[in-house]
């Protein structure tokens, strides 16, 4: 049996070192673009800052491919696939044939077209390369513009900051973490890095990105100018681009593999095209939450996608259990912040909130009839995970409602 | 393997299993040291409608802390069972990844130090110190087997001397 994996992160890995523990006799092909080893995604801010190192970053220990018998081709592209002779072709004219595929090409950094974005200077934080890239490039920079107030264009604001640059933060919705947190868990986050120094502007978009001037450029300076929608001009050296992700569909175009946004899979996280299946980032699941397909790209998610795809590929059927697309941590500078499920009230939904911004501390939790939806916890994180389960299982919290904001509230209050 | 149950209509509440869990986390492996190193306990016993419940790390089969785990720090030993974030080949980052994971709430952020702790079940001492502690019998360090066995002879005798 030949199992052929493509993408070597959260999914890939997983998926190969499940398959492992089920099957000793049977081939295991990881192939990559990247040449590292697998290193987490989550931890280049942190290489960025200079307070991890490119080992310190690997998520899997130095022995893992060893030990589980994989057989690695790092560095090399997969461009395309076959799926009727099930063969896998590298961008370097080589192929690998399969009896069971995944796709575990996780996403990449989505580019918004504006004037001037493809010039020198101008970085995504997606992979490693990137980062090496930033790091060589804020040497010489004095300031730098970071285009997208996610949790990635923050944690590479707060990174570039650490290392002495000064940092202003462009976002084009009228708060920071838009997709993540509400307004007022936001302002809270915000006025956090403020505090730290950072300058963060809402609501207005990058319109042009200018390069050098003819005359800076004839004295070899790399000054750049960032124009904003409102008018205003910023100044810098460098700048990191990170307005979201898109999945990594492009090697399913002559499979015919059904693809939404990714590519949808069912729950024994098959494809709808035999022996290929799906895991991680570039999948489409069902939500817990909303119980609609959509993509989930976190990291926890991508990891139980990954086992469930090499429990389903060496034949030990079984089903995913839905996940909660969205389950986001964070902290930025002193403020851990924990979001789940649905962080916006819809109109018909209750909710209950306690918000002492002064004392950087909020909760909401959402509710239908009695049951959690989503939850935002700022300032004070403990035992979140145990109102992300009673969202999960879709526990009624009638019994212990009046204790669910309670200091003391937790696994025990549930099950006495 | 054994496991760390509790018999709740035995505890008191008195907390002893804190204090001690406190000192053997400790460097200086006793009660004062602990309070002088202010090292937090990584068992926790809660007051539910005015009853004790002492809460601590289930060691999951399949942990979710483990899958949320974005270093790989966190891991589930093959041979002990024991889930920690400590002593592996990768470090913790105090992503509170694994918190918002921890379905029984087990898992506490040490902020002082950025990271996340948790029951260890004193890394291979033969009885964890809070069972060690215990004074009524409420903590108990036994097989999974074993317990469930001793629940149904238990609840077997009670229902015949019901009878």
């Amino acid at each position: 049996m030949q199992y052929v994996i493509i993408g070597n992160s959260a999914a890939g890995t997983q998926a190969a070192e499940t398959i492992r523990k089920y099957d000793n006799a049977g081939n295991i092909v990881i192939i990559s673009d990247e040449p590292h080893a697998a290193y987490s995604r989550c931890l280049l801010p942190d290489y960025l800052a200079g307070e991890r190192s490119e080992k310190t970053i690997l998520f899997k220990s130095a022995n893992f491919y060893d030990r589980n018998n994989i057989d690695t081709m790092f560095g090399k592209k997969a461009v395309d696939i076959d799926s009727e002779s099930q063969k896998v072709y590298l961008g370097d004219g080589q192929t690998v044939s399969y009896d069971k595929l995944l796709i575990g090409t996780g996403s990449s950094a989505f580019v918004p077209p504006i004037q001037g974005i493809d010039e020198p200077g101008i970085f995504n934080l997606r992979n490693l390369d990137d980062a090496v890239g930033i790091k060589e490039a804020a040497k010489k920079a004095r300031r730098v513009v970071v285009v997208g107030g996610g949790f990635v264009g923050l944690e590479a604001a707060y990174s570039l900051y650490s290392l002495g640059l000064e940092v202003t933060v462009v976002e084009r919705l009228p708060q920071i973490v838009p997709g993540q947190f509400d307004a007022k868990a936001a302002a809270i986050l915000r006025n956090d890095m403020l505090a730290e120094g950072i300058r963060i502007i809402t609501g207005d978009g990058i319109k042009e990105i200018a390069g050098p001037s003819l005359w800076n450029r004839l004295f070899g300076k790399t000054g750049k100018g960032v124009l904003l929608d409102s008018g205003e001009r910023l100044k810098c050296e460098l700048v990191v681009v990170a307005t979201g992700t898109r999945p990594n569909v492009g090697l399913t175009a002559k499979t015919g593999i059904k693809v939404n946004r990714g590519i949808e899979i069912n729950e024994y996280m098959e494809t709808s095209v035999p022996n290929i299946y799906a895991a991680g980032d570039v999948a489409e699941t069902v939500d817990v939450v909303s119980g609609e397909l959509g993509l989930s790209p976190i990291w926890p998610n991508a990891i139980v996608q990954g086992r469930m795809a090499g429990l389903n590929m060496v034949g030990e059927t079984r089903k995913y259990s839905q996940m909660i697309g969205m389950q986001n941590s964070v902290e930025f500078r002193n403020v851990p912040a924990i979001a789940i499920g649905l962080t916006r009230t819809p109109d018909d939904y209750e909710e209950i909130v306690i918000h002492r911004p002064h004392l950087n501390y909020y909760r909401k939790l959402i509710l239908k009839d009695d049951v959690l939806k989503g939850m935002i916890f700022v300032g004070d994180i403990r035992r979140a995970g145990v109102y992300a389960a009673l969202i999960k299982k879709k526990v009624p919290v009638t019994k212990f409602k009046q204790q669910l904001f309670k200091e003391s509230f937790g696994y025990s209050s549930i099950i006495s | 393997m054994k496991q760390i149950f509790v018999d709740i209509d035995k505890c008191t509440g008195c907390l002893t299993c804190t204090l001690a869990c406190a000192a053997e986390h400790s460097s200086s492996k006793d009660i004062v040291g602990a309070m002088l190193e202010k090292v937090q306990p990584r068992i926790s016993v809660e007051a539910v409608n005015g009853k004790a419940v002492p809460l601590m790390c289930r060691h999951c089969e399949e942990p979710t802390c483990v899958d949320a785990c974005m270093i790989g720090a966190m891991q589930k030993d093959k041979e002990t069972g024991i889930v920690s974030n400590e002593n592996n080949d990768q470090s913790c980052i105090g992503c509170w990844m694994c918190i918002m994971a921890c379905p029984y709430g087990a898992i506490q952020p040490n902020e002082e130090e950025g990271i996340a702790i948790k029951c260890d079940k004193c890394n291979g001492r033969e009885v964890p110190a809070c069972v060690e502690s215990c004074h009524t019998g409420a903590l108990i360090y036994v097989d999974g087997k074993t317990f469930a066995q001793e629940k149904l002879t238990k609840t077997a005798k009670a229902l015949t001397e019901a009878s």
